[in-house]
C-alpha cells in the first residue's frame, strides 16, 4: 500500500498479488495511479510503503546493496519512464555500458535490433542529441542486454507510433520469450497490443 | 569497465585535483629533504669526532667581577664536581691539581737568553693528556721535572712576539731541547731546591703548565703551605659531545669552556630546531593538501550525483562505482610518491655533491627512513580518501 490515493486499486488495495514469471503483464491507468511506483517498489528504488514485497520468496528488504545489484544485473531489467540515458555517450555507448557487464549480446545482435526499431543510423551519436522516441529505443535495447526473470517496461512506447511500438512490443516479447522471463508493461491506456493476457488495474 | 571511467572522470575539477596534487607534493617533498639533510647531518656531525677518541671538554667558572675582587671562589666544590660527576654526558671527570707552593722558572748558561718567571703548575690524570711522551714521568732519584705548555703559547711567541721583536722563532723541537731550572719553595727562607725542567709536549687539549700528577702530589706534600684552594678547572670526557644538553648544563650553571669544542653540540640544537620547523611546516602543507584532496573528491562525486544513481539503478554497485574515483586517487599518489622521491633524491644528489666540495661525507642516496615516511604517509592518506569516497557513493545508492 502507498501513501497516496490508490482506492479500488485492484494492485494496491489487494490482499496479495502473485506476478508470475513467463508471463505477459499489462498495467493501466491514468496518470498519479502509482504504476511508476509499483515498478520501482519491485525493482527496489522505492521502499516507502506498507506491506511486504517478495522476490523468488524472499523479502525485498532483506536485500544488501550487492544483492540488489546482482538482481539489477541479472534478474530484473528496467525500461525507465525517464529513460536514464546518458547524454554524453554515444547511443551504442549507453547500451555497451549495460551489455558489456554480462556479454550478453553480440554486437550484431545489438545491430540487429537497432535496425529493426530504426536507429541503426543513430547509434553513433551522443544519445544527448537523439529525439526522445529515438532515445526511448536505445533504453528499449539497453534494457534487453543482460539476462532476466522479469522486464519492467515503463511506458515505454510513450513517444514513439502504433507501427514502431508494435515492432518494439515484438521485439520485447521475443527477448522476453527467450529467457522465459516475465514483463511488466505499463501504459496511460488500453494499449491494444496483442498477446496480453493479463491487465491489473490500478 | 572504461565506459563507467569515461562517465566518472568527466566531473573533475582540474584546478582543485592540480593544486591539491602540487600542494601534497610540496610539502612530501619538504618533510621527506627536511629527514634526509637531518639524517645526513647528523652523521656528518657524529663523524667529525673520532669514535675512538671521545671529546675532552675543559671547563671553568666565568670570571666576574666578584672573583676579582675576592668575594667569590673561582674554584668547583667538591658537590659541584659531584654533580657534574652525575651527568649523562660526563663519562670521566678530573679537576686540576695545582701547585700550593711558590714556583719559579729561570735559565742559565751560554746559549740562551736569561730570564726568570714566577709559574704554576696544574695536574691531571694521564688519560686526559693528548701528548704521550717518554719523558712524561716524574723520578725523584734523577730530578727532571717534565712539563707540558700549551700549543697555543708556543704560537703566541712564534706569530706573535718573536716577530714584533726581532727574536728568532723557535721550532719544537728547539725548545724541547733547552734546559731550564724550577725552583719549588716551601715555606720560610732558603727553604728551595731547584730541579731540571724540561718541556716534553705541547697540548692542544689543556690550556694550561702541566707536569705529571704524581710529581705535583709529591711537590705539594714536600713544599705545600697554600690554603687549598677548589680546582678552577675541571676536565670532562664525553662520548657524545653532539649531545645538546651539555651546553645546556653548562650555561644554566653559568660554566664556561671553550665553546669551540662544542661546536656539534650547538649546531646539534640548531638543527634539530631549523628540521623540527621544518617538519611542523611540512606537516601543515600535508595536512592542508590533505584536505583539499579528500574536498576535490567529495566535490566530484557530489557533482556526478545524478549520474552515480542512474549507474546504481543501471545494477552497479556503489563499490564499482567508486572504482574510477579510487583509481584517480591511487594515480595521484602514485604521482606524488614517485615525484617526491625523486626530486628529494635530487636534493639529496645536489647537496652530496656540494658537501663533497667540503670534503663532507654525505650520502648521495636516500635513507631507508625515506621510504618508510613516504609509504607510510601516503598510505594514510589514501587509505583515508577511499574511506570517504566509498562512505560518499554508497549514500548516493540503494
Amino acid at each position: 500500500m502507498l501513501e497516496q490515493n490508490t482506492s479500488g486499486s485492484e494492485v494496491w488495495e489487494a490482499e496479495s498479488l502473485i506476478l508470475e514469471q513467463g508471463k505477459p503483464y499489462v498495467v493501466e491507468a491514468p496518470s498519479g495511479r502509482g504504476k511508476t511506483s509499483l515498478l520501482s517498489v519491485i525493482y527496489g528504488i522505492r521502499t516507502d510503503y506498507q506491506g511486504l514485497v517478495f522476490l523468488d520468496e524472499r523479502k525485498l528488504s532483506s536485500f544488501s546493496s550487492k544483492e540488489w545489484s546482482k538482481i539489477r544485473k541479472n534478474k530484473l531489467s528496467f525500461i525507465f519512464q525517464g529513460l536514464e540515458l546518458f547524454d554524453e555517450l554515444t547511443a551504442m555507448e549507453n547500451i555497451q555500458l549495460k551489455n558489456r557487464i554480462s556479454a550478453y549480446h553480440s554486437d550484431e545482435r545489438i545491430m540487429e535490433m537497432a535496425h529493426l526499431l530504426g536507429i541503426d543510423p543513430f547509434l553513433q551519436r551522443k544519445a544527448g542529441i537523439l529525439s526522445f522516441g529515438q532515445q526511448q529505443r536505445v533504453a528499449i535495447i539497453r534494457a534487453l542486454c543482460q539476462p532476466f526473470n522479469f522486464l519492467l517496461a515503463d511506458e515505454c512506447f510513450s513517444h514513439m507510433d502504433r507501427e514502431n511500438s508494435l515492432t518494439a512490443y515484438q521485439l520485447i516479447r521475443e527477448e522476453c520469450k527467450a529467457r522465459e522471463a516475465g514483463l511488466i508493461l505499463t501504459s496511460l491506456n488500453k494499449t491494444g497490443l496483442p498477446n496480453i493476457d493479463h491487465s491489473l488495474k490500478l | 569497465m572504461k565506459l563507467l571511467y569515461q562517465i566518472l572522470w568527466k566531473d573533475y575539477s582540474r584546478v582543485h585535483l592540480l593544486g591539491a596534487f602540487l600542494g601534497t607534493l610540496a610539502g612530501f617533498v619538504l618533510l621527506l629533504a627536511g629527514i634526509q639533510f637531518y639524517m645526513d647531518l647528523k652523521a656528518v656531525l657524529s663523524e667529525n669526532r673520532d669514535l675512538l677518541d671521545p671529546e675532552y671538554i675543559v671547563i671553568n667558572k666565568k670570571v666576574n667581577i666578584g672573583n676579582t675582587l675576592g668575594l667569590t671562589g673561582g674554584g668547583f666544590s667538591e658537590e659541584e664536581i659531584a654533580e657534574i660527576k652525575a651527568q649523562s654526558f660526563a663519562d670521566q671527570v678530573a679537576a686540576f691539581n695545582s701547585n700550593e707552593f711558590p714556583v719559579q722558572a729561570y735559565t742559565e748558561g751560554e746559549q740562551v737568553p736569561n730570564f726568570i718567571t714566577d709559574l704554576f703548575f696544574e695536574a691531571i690524570p694521564d688519560e686526559f693528556i693528548d701528548v704521550k711522551s717518554e719523558d712524561w714521568r716524574w723520578d725523584p732519584e734523577e730530578g727532571t721535572i717534565p712539563v707540558i705548555i700549551p700549543q697555543d703559547y708556543l704560537n703566541l711567541y712564534n706569530f706573535g712576539f718573536a716577530p714584533s721583536q726581532g727574536l728568532p722563532q723557535i721550532p719544537k723541537g728547539v725548545l724541547s731541547m733547552i734546559n731550564f731550572k724550577i725552583r719549588l719553595k716551601g715555606e720560610g727562607r732558603g727553604k728551595y731546591k731547584d730541579y731540571n725542567g724540561r718541556i716534553v709536549g705541547f697540548s692542544n687539549r689543556v690550556s694550561s703548565i702541566l707536569v705529571p700528577i704524581d710529581f705535583l702530589e709529591w711537590a705539594n706534600e714536600k713544599y705545600g703551605y697554600f690554603k687549598k684552594n677548589d680546582p678552577s678547572q675541571i676536565i670532562l670526557v664525553s662520548k657524545d659531545p653532539t649531545d645538546p644538553s651539555i651546553i645546556r648544563f653548562l650555561e644554566e650553571r653559568g660554566y664556561d669552556t671553550i665553546r669551540e669544542k662544542l661546536k656539534s653540540s650547538r649546531m646539534n640544537i640548531i638543527l634539530k630546531f631549523v628540521i623540527s620547523f621544518l617538519v611542523l611546516v611540512a606537516a601543515i602543507i600535508i595536512g592542508l593538501a590533505f584536505l583539499v584532496f579528500l574536498l576535490s573528491l567529495q566535490l566530484m562525486i557530489s557533482r556526478s550525483a545524478e549520474k552515480i544513481r542512474r549507474l546504481n539503478k543501471l545494477g552497479f554497485h556503489y563499490r564499482e562505482i567508486s572504482r574510477p574515483y579510487i583509481l584517480l586517487l591511487f594515480l595521484l599518489m602514485a604521482g606524488i610518491t614517485g615525484l617526491s622521491l625523486l626530486l628529494t633524491s635530487l636534493l639529496a644528489g645536489k647537496l652530496h655533491q656540494t658537501a663533497e666540495a667540503w670534503s663532507l661525507n654525505i650520502s648521495s642516496s636516500l635513507h631507508g627512513i625515506i621510504y618508510g615516511t613516504a609509504l607510510s604517509l601516503i598510505l594514510l592518506i589514501t587509505a583515508s580518501n577511499v574511506a570517504a569516497i566509498l562512505i560518499s557513493t554508497k549514500k548516493l545508492c540503494k
